[in-house]
């Protein structure tokens, strides 16, 4: 048996209870070129984005009964503004740097 | 009771994911494979075998398909030939690394260029460092029961890793051979209802495959590599039980045929192990002192069975049915593995690869006599000539 770490434990094929905790290591919001923008007047709340959102970051409020969105790991696929049934979601360009760069502080 | 029946490598796959109450099956035609997804297609029409049929848009979304099935608790089964192996081979790791013991049933077939339909392994043994565990049979009944062989070893909680239940190509595939097929309860005693310890379930929400850290990675790596240095027990276990409930006789990885009082051995897996025992009956009638030595899992690899085994004779010539280009030994993938188990050995044999049988050839009888006075040759000049030989196609 090989000596791991306690701090280093990864969970059998790193398979883990949902939704997980963030990671501060692996942010991929800033990945994004572009951003989905919510109408919440026009949603309907079919749950679409919840669904189809490949990492989660469509949550549904439920006090307020509306979905919430997650900056900080949106990698912006826009599959969500695609799924949308009701016309709410839209998509708002990211890279408003002067030399369309984004600067990152961490390589993570 | 048992009935003995005749059937084609492929009907035999197809009946062995029947007994196995296979859950959900995803297909796209390649051949020589298709034919056990038309088996199976059957079934399923008739009422036969209850199982989700599901047609996919590509090997890749094949796997995909059974990748999630597997993932939700479902008993899965997909396969391939060919390139349509090597396709889906972005998915292997991540099944292997989700740790979900699904079935792949392969027909191998050479990989292009330019479409040879013909039988190689060179497909299915590209895959062999993605933690699937992976091993060839001979004949249709072999593939029958190295399926429930290998989904009860998959999904042992100490493995959790997917298999590649590999046949060659037309020659096992195509050709129908006897096949023993057990009692329903047999089968039942032998492979319990699947069950994965974290199965992806709305009332107990888990995430399987998120982005880990780079610090992770390691310990990932060192989880799967870990799986696979458990498995060979669970795999002896295993098949002795198999023994035991079906009245068959398998070694667990290596299997001798006529290897006492043997000088020199062919080393081989799959279908041609069948005329090199013909090959090995006709020689040792003639003085030859020859036996085989039959591989059944290529991953995990059996180092110590190999290097115990092979180390009791002067010469191996390793039958390669796949090929490594520019490797070490410059001929197949096999010798790397035979040597490497050998080198710790105080009395090591002459080894040589035999490329044989590759893009879909017969490896005759006279084949397999030529690469037995190159051994015996060798072993008389104390010495082997060249590392590969390509059958045929070289004078020794």
């Amino acid at each position: 048996m090989f000596n791991i770490p306690k701090d280093k434990e990864v969970p059998l094929g790193c398979i883990t209870p949902a939704p997980v905790t963030e990671q501060p290591m692996m942010i991929t919001g800033n990945w994004r070129e572009y951003r989905p923008v919510i109408d919440n007047e026009k949603c309907n709340l079919c749950m679409s984005c919840i669904v189809y959102c490949p990492d989660a970051c469509w949550q549904l409020n439920e006090a307020e009964d509306e979905p919430v969105w997650n900056a900080k790991y949106c990698k912006g696929c826009l599959i969500c503004v695609n799924e949308c049934t009701s016309g709410a979601l839209s998509k708002a360009y990211e890279l408003d740097f002067a030399d369309g760069v984004v600067r990152l502080e961490k390589p993570f | 009771m048992a009935k003995e029946v005749v059937l084609s490598g492929c009907a035999a796959s197809a009946q062995a994911a029947k007994y196995a109450r296979v859950e959900v099956i995803c297909s796209y035609p390649i051949r020589p494979y298709t034919a056990i997804m038309m088996e199976l297609a059957k079934m399923v029409a008739n009422g036969e075998l209850d199982a989700e049929f599901v047609h996919g848009e590509g090997e890749h979304a094949q796997l995909s398909v059974v990748f999630g099935a597997a993932a939700a608790g479902a008993r899965a089964l997909t396969g391939s030939s060919g390139v349509g192996v090597t396709y889906a081979f972005e998915t292997y790791s991540p099944i292997a690394g989700g740790r979900v013991p699904l079935q792949m049933a392969i027909a191998d077939r050479a990989l292009d260029p330019p479409g040879d339909f013909g039988s190689e392994q060179t497909d299915a043994m590209s895959t062999r460092d993605q933690g699937w565990i992976l091993g060839w049979a001979e004949d249709p009944q072999e593939a029958f029961d190295n399926s429930l062989i290998n989904y009860r070893v998959g999904e042992d909680h100490r493995v959790l890793l997917p298999q590649m239940v590999c046949q060659d190509g037309y020659f096992v595939s195509h050709i129908p051979g006897k096949v023993v097929l057990p009692e329903q309860s047999q089968v039942d005693e032998f492979l319990p209802p699947y069950k994965l310890p974290h199965p992806l379930d709305p009332h107990h929400p888990v995430s399987h495959g998120p982005q880990i850290r780079p610090d992770q990675g390691t310990i990932m790596d060192l989880q799967r590599a870990q799986a696979m240095l458990d498995t060979p027990k669970v795999i002896r276990e295993v098949i002795d039980d198999y023994n035991r409930l079906f009245g068959r006789n398998y070694a667990p990885f290596v299997e001798e045929f006529m290897t006492d009082g043997a000088e020199m051995v062919f080393f081989i897996q799959g279908a041609h192990a069948m005329t090199a025992r013909h090959a090995v009956r006709h020689l040792r009638a003639k003085g030859v002192k020859i036996g085989l030595v039959k591989l059944r899992f290529v991953r995990p690899w059996p180092t110590e069975d190999v290097a115990n085994i092979l180390s009791k004779f002067k010469a191996v010539g390793v039958i390669e049915t796949s090929t490594s280009y520019g490797g070490a030994m410059r001929g197949g993938n096999l010798l790397h593995e035979v040597r490497a188990s050998l080198y710790d050995c105080p009395q090591r044999p002459l080894t040589t690869s035999f490329m044989a049988g590759l893009g879909g050839e017969m490896v005759p009888l006279k084949d397999f006599y030529w690469m037995a006075e190159v051994m015996s040759n060798a072993i008389k000049a104390g010495k082997m000539k060249r590392n590969v030989y390509w059958v045929g196609f070289e004078e020794e």
